[in-house]
């Protein structure tokens, strides 16, 4: 073990000892101190050396990112504003009983303050929809009954129908008529009282029109 | 401050404060991180409730929960009255929400109990448990198997085949 460390010692005398490599040829060789040199350490003012740092560009990926944190910001900042302050300053509704003899509004049933603001202002209440959703099947299943007239019943006989006419037009529908006839008739009540341009529009006497073959070149 | 939970519902087991022996001189770790939340957490956000409470604590509004009439069924409907199987079909579709949110109470109830009682949830939670499974198997027969297109008259076609079955086995 000593042996070793003599070995050691001696091997490393003679590296830096070797004449092949010899770096200074001074007069402190044998001892172990380094070598004082006239180079002083820089100390810069400013932030160190000013290097030009060759990588590729990074301008499209920081105008992107810039732009998109402009943005969102630029309509996040209000909305995050005004929800806060109708959280602070409004304040979310308590959960009530409905007193008795009371209908709460439609917009009542609603707990945010913004959600109800949003069905008072914009939206229709649940009932309203609720009835006109009835009203159109109402009127589609008008519509698809009386297209089943056509084929078997004659339209006259409809008590519906019945009791929008006078007593002489009453007993005028009740024997015969056919749907055509009754559309007719409907049309005349329409261009007598009924509203819209359609039927309102004045038009020539039908009797003018010349019927007759080769009235008209297209014929 | 919103409401804490049924207690009755969601029973908490007996608290047993621990009589103190100190056997070391080391200060109480326990101690010294509740006292840590307290004063980083709970402190800080409770005045700002306090706050924004005071605020708030003139105008209140109210808010309620809707009531709905009963309308006929689908089975109390004439063949024909489109404007009746519509009311039917709503009133069914609330009734499905409403029954939704009832299996769900029921589940929440049943991991409740488990979370609980720990490994001897099956003996210690029997009542919870005979209700979700009867709840839940009366659901299954009744909306189980509709799908997302589910309908008033769906569920009609299979309470009448249910009816059926029940009528051939017996």
């Amino acid at each position: 073990m000593v042996g070793m460390s003599l070995l050691r010692t001696a091997a490393a005398f003679t590296a830096r000892l070797n004449p092949l490599k010899r770096t200074c040829q001074s007069s402190n060789l044998l001892s172990r101190t380094v070598a004082r040199s006239e180079q002083v350490v820089v100390r810069y003012g400013s932030h160190g050396k000013r290097m030009f740092i060759i990588k590729p560009t990074d301008f499209y990926d920081r105008r992107f990112l810039h732009l998109l944190k402009y943005y969102i910001l630029l309509a996040g900042i209000p909305v995050a504003a005004l929800v806060t302050f109708v959280n602070i300053f409004i304040g979310e509704s308590e959960l009530a009983e409905i007193p008795e003899g009371y209908e709460p509004e439609h917009w009542e049933y609603y707990k945010h303050p913004i959600t109800r603001w949003i069905a008072r202002t914009f939206y229709d209440s649940p009932v309203k929809d609720y009835e006109k959703m009835m009203a159109l099947i109402q009127m589609e299943a008008e519509k698809a009954e009386m297209s089943q007239w056509d084929s078997h019943m004659p339209p006259g006989f409809h008590p519906k129908y019945l009791k929008l006419c006078s007593e002489d037009e009453q007993s005028f529908y009740r024997f015969g008529t056919t749907w055509g006839q009754l559309q007719l008739e409907v049309r005349r009540h329409m261009r007598e009282k009924g509203d819209g341009p359609w039927f309102q529009i004045q038009t020539l006497d039908k009797n003018l029109i010349d019927h007759s073959p080769k009235s008209s070149p297209d014929n | 401050m919103p409401k804490d939970h049924d207690k009755d519902v969601y029973p908490e087991p007996p608290s047993r404060t621990p009589v103190e022996d100190r056997q070391s001189s080391l200060p109480n770790p326990a101690l010294i991180l509740s006292k840590l939340f307290y004063y980083s957490v709970d402190l800080p956000v409770t005045t700002f409730r306090d706050i924004v409470e005071g605020i708030q604590s003139g105008k209140k509004s109210h808010y309620y929960h809707q009531k709905f009439r009963r309308v006929p069924e689908l089975t109390q409907c004439q063949e024909g009255d489109y404007v009746c199987y519509y009311e039917a079909e709503m009133q069914w579709r609330r009734d499905y929400k409403v029954d939704q949110e009832i299996v769900k109470v029921i589940q929440e109830r049943l991991r409740a109990c488990q979370q609980r009682e720990g490994p001897s949830y099956s003996q210690n939670c029997y009542k919870e448990l005979q209700q979700f499974e009867q709840v839940s198997k009366a659901f299954q027969s009744r909306y189980g198997d509709l799908g997302a297109y589910a309908s008033a008259r769906k569920c009609l076609m299979k309470q009448k085949e249910r009816m059926m079955a029940e009528q051939q086995q017996a």
